[in-house]
Parts: C-alpha cells; sequence; structure tokens
C-alpha cells in the first residue's frame, strides 16, 4: 500500500482550552489526524516575575514565588529560601527543617494527586479526578490549618516559617496519612489497571534518556524515561539526607520505558515514597524551636550569585540570584521545571495522533503558571 | 611560589603518577593542594598527548580517586584545559567560582564540554542573561553533569552595542528555549540560532525588559502601558 498525503492542516489548540492547563496554545499542522509539527506559543499568563523582583526586596519575592507554580506554592517557597539562605549562610534549626519537608511532602501528594487526576480528566476518565480532589483538598485543610491560606501560603520565610505548627497538626497530619494509604491502591485499580487507559497511554508518547537529559526535563518525567535523578538523593538539601525512601523510575510495566503511563506510574510511586518521608519527619520532629529563631534583622545578603537547585513536584526547581549587596536582587531568574518539560512536546509527540497530543501533554504535568512566570 | 613548594609538588606530583593520591589529598593548604593537582593533571597529560583513543578510554576508567581529584578543582581543571585547547578563549585566569570565555568558540568549547568523558557536561540547567552595567551584557550557563554529578558555570561578556553570542541549542536542546527567553529579555542575539523568536512577550514589544536602562512603552496596540511602581523602601 502506498502512502496517501493528505494537505495539511493548521491547527490552534487554545488559548482557552480545558486541556491544556491553563493559558497556552499550541499551533498543530496535521495530516489527516496525524501530528507532523507542534508549535507552543506562551506568555499568556506572562506576569513579570523576574522584573518585578528587581524592584522589591528579598522577602517580598516569596509571594510572588507562590504565585509561579500556584499547584506547589509549598515548593516554590521552599526553593527560594534556600537558595537565599545559601547565599546568607543562615542555618534554621531543626524543627523548622522538619517543618519544611512536611509541608513540602505533603504539597508533593496534593500537587501529584491534581497532576493525575487532570491526566485521567484529558483522556476522558472524570471520575477519578473527583476522586483525587477529594483527598488533595484534606490535605489544602492542612495548610489551612498551618497558615490560613489554601492555595498562596507565604509559609516560608528566608530564616524560618511565619507560623509554628498549630495545636492538632501533627495528629491531623498522621490521620491523613492513614486515611489516604489505602487510597493509593484504589487510583491504581481506578486508573492505572483500566484497560481503557492502558489503551491510551501505554506506548504514547516514549520519550528516549538521551531526549530527556538534553531537554533539560526533570523531575518525574526524567525519573519516567528510567533515569535515576532526584535532588532530594543526588544533592541533599536541607535535611533529606536523614530520610530512607526510594527514587521510582519508569520501567515500562505496560508498554516500554519512557512512556506516557510510565509518567503516571512514577507519580503514583512518588506519592507513596512522600508518605514514607513524611511518617519519619513526623516522628523525629522536636517539640523544642523556635521557628523565627534565625529570622534575619534584614535581609542584605553579601555581593555574590548563587543558583540553587530543589526538588519541586515537577522537577529542579532552580533559582538563580545575583546579589549586589543591597535588600534588592539585582537579578533573580527562576529556572523552571515546567518550561523545560514543555519544550520537549514537539520532539516526543509529533507523529502521534491528535488525541495522542492531550495525553502525551497531559502527562507531562505542566502548569502554565511557572512557565510564564 | 618558592623553591621549597616547588620541590614539594614535583614530588607529590611523582606519588600520584605512580597512583598514590593520599599525599596530595592530605595537605592542608588549599591553594598549595590545588597547584599540586594541576601539576598531576597537566603531567598526565604531557604523558600521552597523542593517544586520543586510549585517552578516552583512561579517562572513562580512571579510579574513584582521580574523580574526585577532577571535581573537586572543577573549575580549575576545566580552565586549563580550555586554554590549552582553545588559546584565548579563557578571558579570566580566575576560575574559583565560574568560568569566563570569549564568545567567540563557544560553540567547539560547549561540545567539547558535552563530549569529553571526564567532564559530560550533558544537562544545561539553567541559561540566564543579566545586565552587569557599564554597557555590558553577561550570558551565564550553569552546566551539570548526570553522569559525575558535578556542575560548573560558564559566563560569556558582550557589549551592549553588539551583543551577538554563538547559539549552543543544536549541543543542549533546552537551550533554544533559553535562549530565546534571554533573547526576549535582555535582547542577546544567539547567532545561528534556527528559531530565534521572542518567546513571552508578544513578537512586537519593543526594547528588553530587563536591562537596567529599560523604558517601558508608552502604549501596545492602543492600550496604555501601566507603569512600575518606582522601587520600595
Amino acid at each position: 500500500m502506498g502512502v496517501v498525503h493528505g494537505q495539511e492542516m493548521v491547527l490552534n489548540i487554545g488559548p482557552q482550552h480545558p486541556a491544556t492547563h491553563g493559558v497556552l496554545r499550541l499551533q498543530v499542522k496535521t495530516d489527516g489526524e496525524v501530528v507532523s509539527e507542534i508549535t507552543p506559543y506562551l506568555g499568556y499568563l506572562h506576569r513579570c516575575f523576574e522584573k518585578h523582583c528587581e524592584n522589591v526586596t528579598y522577602e517580598q519575592v516569596i509571594p510572588y514565588t507562590d504565585r509561579c507554580d500556584y499547584l506547589a506554592s509549598m515548593t516554590n517557597n521552599f526553593g527560594y529560601v534556600v537558595a537565599v539562605e545559601a547565599l546568607m549562610d543562615i542555618k534554621v534549626n531543626d524543627r523548622v527543617e522538619h517543618i519544611r519537608v512536611i509541608m513540602a511532602e505533603l504539597q508533593r501528594i496534593a500537587s501529584h494527586l491534581l497532576g493525575l487526576g487532570a491526566f485521567g480528566l484529558d483522556i476522558g476518565a472524570f471520575t477519578p479526578f473527583l476522586h483525587m480532589l477529594r483527598d488533595r483538598e484534606r490535605i489544602i485543610d492542612l495548610f489551612e490549618m498551618t497558615c490560613g491560606a489554601r492555595l498562596l501560603y507565604n509559609y516560608m520565610w528566608v530564616g524560618g516559617l511565619s507560623h509554628d505548627l498549630p495545636v492538632g497538626f501533627v495528629e491531623a497530619t498522621y490521620k491523613f496519612l492513614d486515611y489516604f494509604e489505602p487510597k493509593i491502591d484504589e487510583f491504581v485499580n481506578l486508573l492505572m489497571h483500566n484497560k481503557i487507559f492502558i489503551e491510551r497511554t501505554a506506548d504514547i508518547g516514549r520519550m528516549p534518556k538521551e531526549v530527556a537529559v538534553s531537554y533539560g526535563v526533570t523531575g518525574p518525567n526524567l525519573r519516567a524515561s528510567g533515569v535515576k535523578w532526584d535532588l532530594r538523593k543526588d544533592d541533599p538539601y536541607s535535611i533529606y539526607g536523614r530520610f530512607e525512601f526510594e527514587v521510582p523510575v519508569g520501567e515500562g510495566g505496560k508498554g516500554s520505558v519512557g512512556d506516557c503511563w510510565d509518567r503516571f506510574y512514577v507519580r503514583v510511586c512518588e506519592m507513596k515514597e512522600s508518605i514514607k518521608i513524611l511518617r519519619q519527619a513526623l516522628a523525629s520532629l522536636p517539640k523544642e524551636g523556635d521557628v523565627h529563631q534565625s529570622l534575619p534583622k534584614k535581609i542584605r545578603p553579601p555581593k555574590g550569585t548563587i543558583y540553587k537547585r530543589t526538588e519541586s513536584p515537577r522537577g529542579d526547581l532552580g533559582y538563580y540570584i545575583e546579589s549586589d549587596g543591597t535588600n534588592i536582587p539585582y537579578r533573580l531568574k527562576m529556572r523552571s521545571p515546567a518550561f523545560t518539560a514543555l519544550s520537549v512536546i514537539d520532539e516526543i509527540a509529533a507523529g502521534w495522533l491528535l488525541s495522542d497530543v492531550l495525553a502525551i501533554l497531559g502527562s507531562l504535568d505542566i502548569v502554565l503558571g511557572e512557565i510564564d512566570r | 611560589m618558592n623553591e621549597d613548594q616547588d620541590k614539594l609538588i614535583a614530588e607529590l606530583v611523582e606519588k600520584g603518577l605512580a597512583g598514590d593520591m593520599e599525599p596530595i589529598n592530605e595537605i592542608e593548604d588549599r591553594v598549595l593542594r590545588s597547584k599540586a593537582k594541576a601539576a598531576l593533571v597537566k603531567a598526565k597529560r604531557s604523558a600521552k598527548p597523542q593517544e586520543t583513543e586510549d585517552h578516552v578510554k583512561q579517562v572513562s576508567d580512571k579510579s574513584s580517586i582521580d574523580d574526585k581529584s577532577l571535581s573537586e578543582n572543577l573549575n580549575e581543571n576545566i580552565g586549563e584545559m580550555v586554554n590549552e585547547k582553545f588559546p584565548g578563549s579563557l578571558v579570566n585566569e580566575n576560575t574559583e567560582t565560574h568560568i569566563q570565555l570569549a564568545p567567540d568558540h563557544w560553540f567547539e568549547i560547549a561540545g567539547w564540554l558535552k563530549s569529553e568523558p571526564s567532564l559530560s557536561f550533558d544537562s544545561l540547567q539553567c541559561q540566564t542573561g543579566i545586565d552587569i552595567g557599564e554597557n555590558t551584557l553577561e550570558a551565564r550557563y550553569n552546566l551539570h553533569s548526570m553522569k559525575h554529578n558535578h556542575c560548573t558555570e560558564i559566563r560569556i561578556s558582550v557589549s551592549i552595542n553588539k551583543p551577538v553570542i554563538p547559539s549552543v541549542e543544536q549541543i543542549w536542546r533546552i537551550a533554544d528555549w533559553f535562549e530565546r527567553e534571554t533573547y526576549d529579555m535582555l535582547g542577546i542575539e544567539f547567532s545561528d540560532h534556527r528559531d530565534l523568536r521572542r518567546i513571552l512577550l508578544p513578537d512586537d514589544w519593543e526594547g528588553w525588559p530587563l536591562r537596567k536602562d529599560y523604558q517601558v512603552q508608552e502604549t501596545y496596540h492602543g492600550i496604555e502601558v501601566p507603569k512600575m511602581k518606582e522601587g520600595w523602601e
């Protein structure tokens, strides 16, 4: 049989489209149902994060970081304060470190829940999304209990935290973990081993190792391609070195390594690992310790440059800060993991069917607030 | 450097060549230790100048101690190797925190940084630009090696009047978008970039927002552009 080449059609997906996870326009060239080229157009959510940072003090940057990746504000705060603390050589006490890790891991679970739910939604599975949002709500309640905010926390400060843990937080978190742990198996049965889901994701959108590394893809997307790379293990920051946990990698359980199914699988496994970390951190949480102990009176880092990476739910979140010795950053660049993850879309999604492109996009778990900043 | 030190380093290099790295690693003085290691690297290289294939093999088969010694003085070693392979490209001899390069051979150097087995910087972590004043823009590259788990930072300065730097998007694919962003924000042109367009701002936006002398345009398609607040205390 010969190959029939139809006329190419240019199609816009987005900017306002529920499957684009924000405001993103994908210009796709299609040949029938097959997509031959994808050009992403960004910037619809650009809020001049980096320009603003050159006009506000170091403390005032923290609320901005919340709004970049609005689904993982805690880890965004975390990365920023770790970077500024490294620049100023501030050490925080053990209680603060433990609380930070607890918050970051809770945030990781919450972010993965929404990411996985939305992924299911993208390919037509509506029910799991509601299940996952229901459980995510409980984590958000824990955050609300801690700092009053449900999405944008401004919780981690340079040298400490805005509040200590409220009375009853530890018990409530234990209760949540006991409730949530068996629920993961429910998701697994509901979606991951669902025949329709497997048909839609296994072997679709394979991302080979070399492509992932060259495109700077990090986090669960990179691990799904079989690269065992997790900053919490390989370049430990805060107190992650003290906890025992595994780094799950994609094994091609239903298809081949690095397909959409693997990206889903790795995130599910990561939630289990986060629970492990949470249990250890809660058990070893020191009773004493003032969360405002190391707060500097004035944040004036010495002249210098730092590039500090932390593991956000979406991958390596880097802050590049150039300080000129004043209380305002001279230059602040945020290296966002979703930005690099989206850049690979043309490479891995070209050649697939139009409906697969949305599955691939959903599996990358991007947040446009962080891409456009 | 005085004669005693010279002698000591020569001794240590001899031991190091015989495979005994301990005396070098035991030196307390940081400067002396790094000098000794640098001398050792030089001696090793001059011992086998031509056998490229063998050399490659040797490097990848290196013992863990040797790998460590490279990582400890990574910037210094890279600086020396660059100086040897691409004479004149190293702008600043001081490589303590970063490596300052001239733009001319950046593409070749980048390719070499990625392919050299003892370095294998396979991942471009972050690329950014900065207006450092005095009519100078600087592009900065944070490189990382998945294999050896080491990092370095490369800086390339260009004049604001002719900000052109060779593009490395064909070496690290992510540089494609990173460079577009730097172009978008600072107006650094990356020559031979296959698709150099603005990425976050609209194509017809005027000016380079992250330059320190940036003036916001008055109107955009008839819409008044809101002014930024003039700093905060």
